[in-house]
């Protein structure tokens, strides 16, 4: 089910919250029940030939880590093992089988290419069922004996197509105890109200703008190629940072804090702080699965630098099955490696405003490499941006990308700063002072705006409806 | 505050999640069609376990869900105001608003090179001629009259920068225009003979894709002078012999349309009514039809459109008027065919109309065979010209 639709919005969430809530809240099992039929009907309404990739990992990944918790070792090696073969054998076939044929296929050899569709948020559950399988193998958790609770850890519909990446020890203990609450359910409300518009309102129209630079070929001017780029880079935070928005917001009306998968990234001073603001939740997994399991930073400068490509290779690779996501990936660990072992003391003591810059402008060009198409597109974007444009400096598409979507350039490169945050804590202090009209501010206006932006926000899904989450597709 | 705050919050936004499905489950069967959209409404798929099982269920049900959602057409007619007048968007419903008054259609900023046409136009060019040579084997004569769409019309209109694909459309119109010239087709070129009248801005609707009854009048001369040149002795009407009437109702053009009629203009259409009608019989699609040549609104303060000329398109219409001295003719071609032919089958003894976009009895070839038509006129706006569908399907393919 799309997220963001008129039949989530207006048929299935008010569907759930009705089953959800109508049961009694001590009968935690039938209320977690109905969350698991929920989310089985969310992830079947797309096609209910995908369910069973879904329920098969959430069997296996249970049982599996039963037989991977602490008893006897072979055992558990065997069962470590088979859960990360499977999984990532899964992850492969679903998600590389085209990718590895085709670039076969370019050295000449003749094989079919299998068409193959792809489980929605295979991505997100898989890597989510390695994390509570290792979890359990390592200790850090106990294995969950009630087949029920991995399956809604894994396909909590909220957070099933597109994060944020749950640990099963974050979440589990809110399976067996936690408390509905109105306040955490407003609250919730009011940050899905705002997730939405952040994807139908500024999104998708920025994405527009993104469209008709990437799509402008031979008549790519220098302007266009930067705000085609910078359109993306706006996109891409509301369309991805909305959903989490949306996600964490649904959590919260059902009780779960599920963890932030954003801070900000784009007040980064930095291309390493930018990754610790930017999906964190994919971040974490890389360092605690991968990075630190190869040695992270305590090993050889020689041995960091093959860590460090290794796990950004792969995070290319798990964003998408294609050569600019390797491109992209390598694109960060070089910059990466260059702020830890080469330029980064000297940018330490540049001005503040020289280094947001320096992040901004390199955050830009390694979202060009993401969103093209192919190789050939990110010399011809990069060039551009270089001042090497086919069409010169400026062209009407330019102009027309700038006057058609003043509001949304407007709205959000505010949004996108912690203005919000701000303007929160300004309110907080004059109500601890005594003033009531910030105190009233407080409550009523983000239920206020929340209700505005979800009115406008599904005008804006009824005339246009909503286009897919850019995540979706990892 | 804060606990009643956010119970009264919940409890409202409840009220509205709730509201959507019992509007859409009392009212989803009363439209079936969004009027402004100019489309049909999403039919409520069938469940099916195929449906289920490959996804499709789902998708054709947010489609029928999202279009009948309670208030939707105000709502939308609500949110292109906004655009319109609160944001002031250069482009609203894909229309671009700041065309020098004019409405004309965003158009995307990718065109079609010179050489993708010429290499398009020979197969197209190529039944075009076979279609000559069975009208010339049947007794006929075939003229192709080819129209500029008011996107084109009005190309200098387009703010700088937008793509009006002027460079584009000229080459497409004369790469198409050699390749039916030269293989004998008379083509009338009518954008050259409304540049030779002095480009008249009245001759073109500001508010919708189609021609005014202006610019149909003066094909009508331009049509018939070219019919009297080539030998046929046909009667005229000449501007004495019409009162141009100016109708007082609003007129909702296709452009306008998009926008919810929302767009101020002084747009009015105009009718000619004939001094002395010339009398005709009419029947639509084989049926005996008492549809007048001007479908004209009681009520001043209705709207009308395009389709108040001969009540739209119909897949065969019929004119007789009974002066077997006068050839015939076959009229085939897109919507603007319809406010010629109010004027045109006063020229003529039989006029038939043909729309192959609904006309489906018989093939052109074979209605041509059956009916062996004096002239053939095929009328097409250029937006049309290089397809092979519809009014572009005229020769059989093999």
């Amino acid at each position: 089910m799309a997220f963001g639709s008129m039949v989530l919005l207006f048929g299935f969430l008010p569907l759930i919250l009705l089953c959800y809530f109508l049961l009694p809240a001590r009968w935690r099992g039938g209320r977690n029940a109905a969350l698991l039929t929920g989310s089985l009907v969310f992830y079947a309404w797309g096609g209910v030939r995908l369910l069973p990739v879904l329920l098969a990992s959430c069997v296996c990944n249970w049982a599996l880590a039963l037989l991977a918790a602490p008893g006897k070792p072979f055992f558990r090696r065997a069962a470590l093992a088979a859960a990360l073969v499977g999984n990532l054998g899964m992850l492969g076939y679903f998600k590389y089988t085209g990718f590895l044929l085709d670039n076969l296929n370019a050295l000449e050899l003749q094989i079919t290419v299998p068409a193959i569709a792809l489980p929605a948020g295979i991505s997100f559950f898989t890597f989510q069922a390695i994390a509570y399988v290792v979890d359990v193998y390592r200790g850090t958790i106990p294995a969950e004996r009630n087949l029920g609770k991995v399956m809604l850890f894994m396909a909590f519909f909220p957070q099933l197509l597109q994060g944020p990446i749950l640990r099963y020890g974050d979440l589990g203990p809110s399976l067996t105890n936690r408390r509905e609450t109105a306040a955490d359910a407003a609250e919730g409300a009011v940050r899905f109200c705002f997730g939405l518009a952040k994807k139908v309102l500024l999104a998708d129209a920025l994405g527009q703008a993104a469209d008709v630079a990437f799509a402008a070929g031979g008549h790519l001017t220098v302007a266009l190629a930067w705000l085609g780029g910078i359109a993306y880079t706006l996109q891409l935070y509301f369309d991805f940072s909305g959903y989490t928005d949306m996600a964490i917001g649904l959590g919260r009306v059902f009780g779960f804090r599920l963890p932030e998968n954003f801070n900000y990234p784009y007040i980064a001073k930095s291309a390493s702080e930018f990754w610790r603001r930017w999906h964190m939740t994919l971040s974490f997994w890389f360092r605690d699965y991968v990075y630190i399991p190869l040695g992270g930073n305590r090993c050889s400068r020689g041995r960091q630098i093959a860590n460090l490509l290794v796990v950004w290779m792969l995070t290319g690779l798990w964003h998408g099955s294609a050569w600019n996501f390797v491109l992209w990936g390598l694109y960060y660990a070089a910059l990466l490696m260059g702020e830890k072992f080469l330029w980064g003391g000297v940018l330490e003591r540049l001005p503040s405003a020289f280094r947001h810059l320096y992040a901004l402008v390199l955050i830009t060009i390694g979202w060009v490499l993401f969103r093209s198409a192919s190789l050939s597109q990110v010399g011809e974007m990069v060039s551009a941006m270089l001042g090497f444009a086919p069409g010169g400096l400026w062209s009407g598409e330019a102009a027309y990308c700038l006057r058609q979507f003043a509001w949304e350039w407007a709205l959000a490169i505010p949004t996108a700063l912690p203005l919000k945050a701000w303007i929160q804590a300004r309110l907080e202090t004059r109500r601890a002072a005594g003033s009531r009209g910030a105190a009233v501010l407080l409550v009523w206006g983000p239920k206020v705006l929340a209700f505005a932006l979800l009115g406008c926000s599904v005008v804006r899904i009824l005339g246009a409806g909503v286009q897919s989450f850019l995540y979706f597709q990892f | 505050m804060e606990k009643h705050a956010n119970r009264a919050f919940l409890a409202l936004l409840l009220a509205v999640l709730l509201a959507v499905p019992a509007g859409v489950a009392l009212w989803s069967h009363r439209e079936t069609a969004a009027y402004y959209e100019n489309r049909a409404l999403a039919e409520r798929p069938a469940l099916t376990g195929e449906s289920l099982w490959d996804g499709s269920f789902g998708a054709a049900f947010e489609r029928w869900y999202a279009d009948h959602a309670p208030g939707r057409t105000t709502l939308l007619k609500l949110d292109t105001a906004v655009q319109m007048k609160g944001l002031r968007r250069m482009v609203v419903n894909d229309i671009v608003l700041d065309a020098d008054g004019v409405l004309v259609p965003f158009l995307d900023f990718h065109e079609w090179s010179e050489e993708a046409y010429a290499s398009s136009v020979p197969p197209i060019a190529d039944r075009y001629e076979k279609l000559n040579d069975h009208i010339t084997a049947n007794g006929g004569v075939f003229y192709f009259i080819g129209f500029p769409e008011q996107r084109i019309y009005f190309e200098d209109h387009f703010p700088a920068c937008l793509n009006n694909h002027e460079n584009e459309a000229n080459a497409a119109d004369t790469i198409f225009e050699d390749a039916l010239t030269g293989r004998g087709i008379r083509f009338l070129n009518m954008e050259r003979v409304y540049d030779e009248l002095g480009h008249p801005a009245e001759y073109y609707s500001t508010v919708d894709h189609h021609y005014n009854y202006y610019g149909a009048y003066a094909a009508y001369r331009s049509i018939l002078d070219t019919l009297r040149a080539d030998g046929f002795d046909l009667p005229v009407l000449t501007e004495t012999d019409i009162d141009f009437q100016e109708l007082p109702n609003p007129y909702i053009g296709s452009r306008n349309r998009k926008l919810y009629n929302l767009w101020p203009n002084s747009d009015r259409a105009v009718i000619g009514v004939q001094k002395n009608p010339v009398p005709y019989t009419r029947t639509d699609n084989g049926q005996p039809s008492d549809k007048p040549l001007f479908i004209i609104q009681e009520d001043p303060a209705m709207p009308t459109t395009y389709n108040l000329y001969m009540g739209g398109d119909f897949g065969e219409t019929v004119l007789e008027t009974n002066r077997p001295e006068l050839p015939d003719v076959l009229i085939f071609g897109d919507s603007f065919t319809n406010a010629l032919e109010t004027l045109l089958y006063t020229s003529f003894d039989e006029t038939r109309i043909l729309d192959l976009r609904h006309y489906d009895e018989m093939s052109l070839k074979a209605y041509i065979t059956a009916h062996q038509p004096d002239v053939v006129l095929c009328i097409q706006n250029d937006t049309f010209y290089y397809t092979t569908s519809g009014n572009g399907n005229v020769w059989p393919e093999g």
